[in-house]
């Protein structure tokens, strides 16, 4: 299969007056279809490293970082982001990638159909019935109607994998998608939104702090490390292959 | 263009989502701006009240020959010729001009001033036809209602004269052709063609009339003269300088000069004194308008940064807190014209009468309205720029992160 992600030496830090975080990225690679798992407690850098790989946050320094989407040209990201070239790098987010916020992130005031017709309608995609497919494959079809305020903690999950998926991308990230969800809840969702993947033959990269259903989803994880450098200044985060 | 149509679409959606905080960011902005238009519009209203009854008004216009003098035909046409001169009529002499006038309707008799009028009388104003033969006349509002007559009506003029040592009465049958306004005069008036006028005096002095078949004795010859005269300038900013040259021929007149300088005088103080309010004024509503709408596109940026990660272009962002602030402005300011309009009608009608003002003390004109609209449309799409480009401009990673 063939790569997706190139990452070297991608560095992003959090400091102030010297004190802080720091991500560092030595070497990644993902190849397309390959279903990626982030493992570590909490701050220790995953939901960067997400932002990141989704095109919305700038690494603060990078010596490779190339995207080449299966269905797409490479991209050079380290490049875009130097020359701060914010229309191509939102061109990749919206036709590449599928984005699941831990919050879900629908917007309060679409119903849950309009935020999943979102990105197709950005895309200009024709109306067909992959709205009324992928709702009823995630289990929300009666909620389509509704606005997201009055659904359950598990349907907006739902609802918001629906939306990461409807413009069909080839690269799914999903911070912690499950963390407010019950471990039935959580692995009923996560078993159905592995079949829609495999099915549409999606990367997916996510995060979790838990341990239990990642091994069991059969996910790569990353070698994450973290230590205090800097004589205990800086608290820095490691993720290689 | 889907980007835009979309964020067309997304911002009212918000907008009408959210219509309780929507609500309360038009109340705010309608709430400054309504006491400024009720204050532009009293200034306004007062101002142009006070400079319209002066401009309007004939009375302000009129300049007042004191005592009699002698002005002949040449002298009366050569000051109509003036461009500064609106109206000039001759006057005869006081006590020959007076008429007694009977209708079939009021039992008493009325004697009535005559005073000469022909078209363009600024005291008949535009709309009333000045009477054209000896048997026409407009009366004012006054006498009409002594008389209890209207317009068309047919009423009997009569003039007396000692003659010959005999008491004489001459009758003529006049039409009332209209009926003045309230306001041009509270006496009782005649106005009647300067034929007519002529016609009376000649009588009472003893004169023959033949073209009203009035015996005496044989008109004498010579040049006609008039011992005053009716005589209205063209604006009241004339008035001065054809005083100055009335009485530089040596015509003693009267103006209200002074009435008109103290006009001017308030209109360029109220001016002064209302431009300093309008000022702050609108410092301080650019400044309340813009820090709302600023800290709403801050409050947005969660959302904004949402938009941004499902792909759409921080341009295009700029165009949601943007539009979302027109539509704040617009209704903001629909309302702030439906508060003026309610506060111009109790101002106008409950206030003013209370004052005895029968003019509009408050009004604005559309193009005041549409002022208004255009400032604050373009002071809401600043704010909102200003907003806009720094939630723009922040990467959507922080923007999802930091609430």
């Amino acid at each position: 299969m063939s790569i997706i992600y190139t990452l070297r030496n991608v560095v992003k830090e959090r400091l102030n007056d010297g004190v802080g975080f720091r991500l560092c990225v030595p070497k990644i690679e993902i190849r397309a279809q390959e279903n990626i798992a982030l493992i570590g407690h909490s701050g220790c850098g995953k939901s960067t490293l997400l932002d990141m790989l989704a095109l919305i946050l700038r690494p603060d320094d990078s010596e490779d970082f190339n995207l080449h989407p299966i269905d797409g040209d490479n991209s050079d990201v380290a490049d875009m982001w130097q020359r701060n070239r914010q229309g191509p790098l939102s061109q990749i987010r919206k036709r590449h990638i599928g984005y699941v916020l831990q919050s879900g992130g629908l917007l309060p005031y679409l119903t849950v159909r309009e935020n999943i017709e979102l990105p197709r309608r950005l895309l200009n995609l024709p109306d067909d019935d992959s709205i009324e497919s992928i709702s009823k494959v995630l289990g929300i079809q009666r909620q389509l109607d509704k606005l997201p305020g009055y659904l359950s903690v598990g349907e907006r999950s739902r609802a918001a994998f629906a939306r990461a998926l409807s413009h069909r991308p080839s690269i799914l990230i999903a911070d912690e998608p499950t963390a407010t969800l019950d471990p039935i809840t959580t692995q009923k969702i996560m078993a159905v939104v592995m079949e829609v993947i495999k099915g549409l033959k999606i990367t997916l990269i996510t995060a979790s702090h838990d341990w239990h259903h990642v091994y069991k989803m059969d996910l790569r994880t990353l070698n994450q490390v973290a230590e205090p450098v800097d004589d205990g200044k800086i608290y820095q985060s490691t993720f290689c292959d | 263009m889907a980007q835009i149509t979309n964020i067309v679409r997304l911002s009212f959606r918000d907008y009408s989502h959210e219509w309780r905080m929507s609500g309360c960011f038009v109340l705010a902005l309608a709430s400054v701006l309504a006491p400024m238009m009720i204050l532009f519009g009293l200034k306004f209203g007062v101002v142009s009240t006070m400079i319209a009854d002066l401009v309007e008004n004939p009375i302000n216009r009129e300049i007042r020959p004191i005592g009699s003098g002698s002005y002949d035909d040449a002298w009366i046409e050569r000051l109509r010729a003036r461009e500064d001169v609106e109206f000039i009529i001759p006057k005869t002499r006081a006590l020959a001009a007076t008429i007694q006038l009977k209708s079939d309707t009021a039992r008493r008799i009325l004697s009535t001033e005559l005073l000469a009028t022909a078209a363009g009388d600024p005291l008949l104003g535009s709309g009333l036809r000045a009477p054209a033969n000896y048997y026409e006349v407009v009366l004012s509002a006054s006498a009409a209602k002594r008389l209890e007559i209207t317009a068309g009506d047919r009423i009997d003029g009569s003039l007396a004269r000692q003659f010959r040592g005999k008491r004489e009465r001459v009758h003529l049958p006049l039409t009332v052709i209209s009926v003045a306004d309230p306001g041009v005069t509270p006496r009782n008036v005649a106005f009647v063609h300067l034929d007519l006028l002529i016609a009376s005096e000649h009588f009472k002095d003893g004169r023959a009339v033949p073209e009203l078949g009035w015996s005496g004795n044989s008109a004498t010859a010579g040049a006609r003269s008039f011992p005053s005269f009716r005589l209205y300038a063209r604006s009241i900013y004339d008035v001065t300088r054809l005083v100055e040259d009335l009485e530089r021929e040596g015509v003693r007149v009267k103006a209200n000069v002074a009435e008109i300088d103290t006009v001017q005088s308030i209109d360029r103080n109220l001016s002064v004194i209302f431009w300093i309010i309008a000022c702050v004024g609108a410092l301080g509503f650019s400044f309340s308008l813009g820090a709302s709408l600023w800290a709403n596109v801050d409050r947005k940026r969660k959302d904004l940064s949402i938009l941004r990660l499902i792909g759409f272009k921080s341009g295009r962002i700029v165009l949601f807190p943007v539009l979302q602030s027109c539509y704040t402005a617009f209704l903001g300011w629909l309302l702030a014209v439906l508060i003026y309009l309610v506060f111009e009608h109790l101002i106008n009608h409950v206030l003013a009468p209370t004052l005895n003002i029968d003019r509009k003390l408050c009004f604005l004109l559309t193009e005041h309205f549409l002022w208004a609209l255009g400032l604050t449309v373009l002071i809401a799409i600043y704010a909102a720029i200003l907003g806009g480009l720094r939630a723009a401009r922040i990467q959507p990673s922080d923007g999802l992160r930091d609430v």
